[in-house]
């Protein structure tokens, strides 16, 4: 039996929501069977926490007196956009200090206000007949300011691949640190628990889903960069990188312990940010997709030490990956994950007794992403 | 048991032998874990020693005597909870298989199988880690 949004929204304002994480739904259905449980369960929540570099924070400062339309802007000596409005900035996460070895940049200066630590504001502008101050120098807190939002064009990766090394020498990458003749590989997707992984084609998720975002409320609003469809499908489920999604959420609701700013060794800066995806199971179809387990998904290997046209060398369920090692060619690989599992597991149940307490609701997309997409290159003028 | 050590030496005792004097004196199993000899002849090396509890405690109070600076090592890695996200990068870098996950998902640390080579320490995207030595 269907149910509508409607439906369980009224359940959820009850507080009589039945709610699983993506992770608890596969016993569940395993042990009531999928129509039984399609008509008890109201919505499966989804969780993923990894760096994402697309991240960012848009900031409102407020007018000082006299005003100053800002066109360089440092916030703890990290230079951020100074080509929005007077006092509005972008801050880029990967955005960094100088100083590369403090290993401070943008995404640390967005942790630092969530954690409700004080910032140094240094901004300088052209002066104008309306605008006439030159520079600014102060601290700001994030109650202090007007607006923040975290922004990410791209986030939620739908899959992706794993790396490993097979030159002489170590790599450092943004997959992590890779030893030499392959002697470990990364691999960075939550699995099953991963928000895209449960909804593969984005029947429920699109513009405008209300979303757990770094502890607060987010929404997505519209499709991430480097949004793709074509990408081989195993079980159901693209085997690499495939759909993204935007996302937008206040930053005042935020809690630190689900944002946070990375120093990549040899890479640079990153943000690891919480998100979670409701799926509001309006028919056993989408309970189904839901039920998707660590060994029913798979990800390539890939060869980090290429500096381009890395092709798929074997591929491992996320089951195998998760188990410490894998073998290749009757090698034995150490595995790590890059995206922390348990902060994952802490995002979706989270949300869930979020909706369990009435607290939060579900809403229908206003806008589908699209079904076909593929991605564009780089081409370089021919010299 | 086993025990870990620093043991410190200078230009007058770098030719001496520490391992030498606890296999020979003492019946103990030392592993050179890492050492190293500066231009002016002092350095440090790390010794884990596997032996009885009070046969260790002995033969370092010889090392002593005969001129070595002995340092007991404990919880020489060390991880900060506040920091460490449970990422899991360090994981696969440990050569020891020291660093692993528990049923929760949760980085943890072996501290008493950890040999003090640092690789986890770069590999940490949040700085949680840091060589005690």
């Amino acid at each position: 039996m269907a149910k509508t949004y409607e439906e369980i929204n009224e359940k959820i304002r009850s507080k009589r929501a039945v709610v699983y994480t993506a992770e608890e739904i596969i016993d569940i259905v395993k042990k009531k069977g999928i129509e039984k449980a399609a008509e008890e369960v109201d919505v499966v929540t989804t969780g993923t926490f990894g760096a994402m570099c697309s991240s960012g924070a848009f900031l409102n400062f407020g007018h000082a007196t006299p005003p100053i339309r800002m066109t360089d802007i440092r916030l703890n000596d990290v230079p951020v956009d100074g080509g929005l409005a007077a006092v509005d900035t972008f801050v880029g996460a990967t955005s960094l200090t100088e100083d590369p070895a403090k290993g401070y940049g943008g995404a640390h200066v967005i942790e630092d206000l969530v954690a409700g630590k004080s910032i140094h504001l240094h901004a300088w502008g052209p002066g104008t007949d309306c605008y006439v101050r030159k520079d600014i120098d102060t601290h700001i807190t994030l109650d202090d300011i007007n607006e923040a939002y975290l922004y990410n064009p791209r986030n939620c990766y739908q899959n992706y691949g794993i790396a490993t090394n097979t030159s002489g020498r170590t790599i450092y990458t943004y997959m992590g640190k890779l030893l030499p003749r392959m002697k470990n590989a990364t691999y960075s997707s939550a699995g099953q628990l991963s928000p895209l992984l449960n909804d593969p084609h984005l029947e429920t998720i699109g513009m405008g889903t209300h979303i757990f975002l770094a502890g607060g409320e987010g929404y997505v609003t519209w499709q991430g960069t480097q949004y793709k469809t074509n990408v081989e499908e195993v079980n159901g489920v693209p085997i690499g990188g495939c759909r993204t999604l935007a996302l937008i959420g206040d930053m005042k609701q935020m809690n630190a312990k689900y944002l946070r700013g990375l120093d990549i060794t040899g890479y640079g800066i990153s943000l690891a940010i919480g998100v979670g995806i409701p799926i509001p199971i309006l028919n056993k179809d989408i309970l189904q997709r839901c039920c998707i387990s660590d060994d029913q998904i798979f990800a390539q290997l890939t060869d980090y030490s290429l500096p381009t046209g890395r092709k798929e060398m074997a591929r491992y369920s996320y089951a195998e990956l998760r188990s410490g090692s894998i073998e290749y060619e009757g090698k034995k690989i150490r595995t790590s994950s890059l995206s922390s599992y348990s902060g994952a597991r802490a995002v979706a149940g989270e949300l869930k007794s979020w909706i369990e307490d009435g607290d939060f609701e579900l809403n229908k997309p206003v806008l589908q992403f699209p079904k076909t997409a593929k991605l564009k290159t780089l081409t370089e003028d021919w010299l | 048991m086993e025990k870990k050590f620093k043991i410190t030496y200078n230009e007058s005792n770098v030719l001496g032998s520490v391992p030498y004097v606890l296999v020979k004196e003492f019946d103990l199993t030392p592993n050179i874990l890492k050492a190293n000899i500066a231009g002016d002849g002092s350095g440090t090396m790390i010794v884990s020693v596997v032996g009885k509890e009070d046969v260790i405690d002995r033969a370092m109070e010889r090392v002593k005597e005969i001129g070595y600076v002995v340092c007991p090592m404990e919880n020489h890695i060390h991880k900060d909870d506040k920091k460490c996200w449970s990422c899991g990068a360090c994981v696969s870098v440990c050569p020891t298989n020291s660093i692993s996950v528990d049923d929760d998902f949760h980085v943890i640390v072996n501290y008493s199988s950890c040999v003090a080579c640092g690789s986890c320490v770069d590999a940490c995207s949040v700085k949680a880690l840091k060589l005690v030595i």
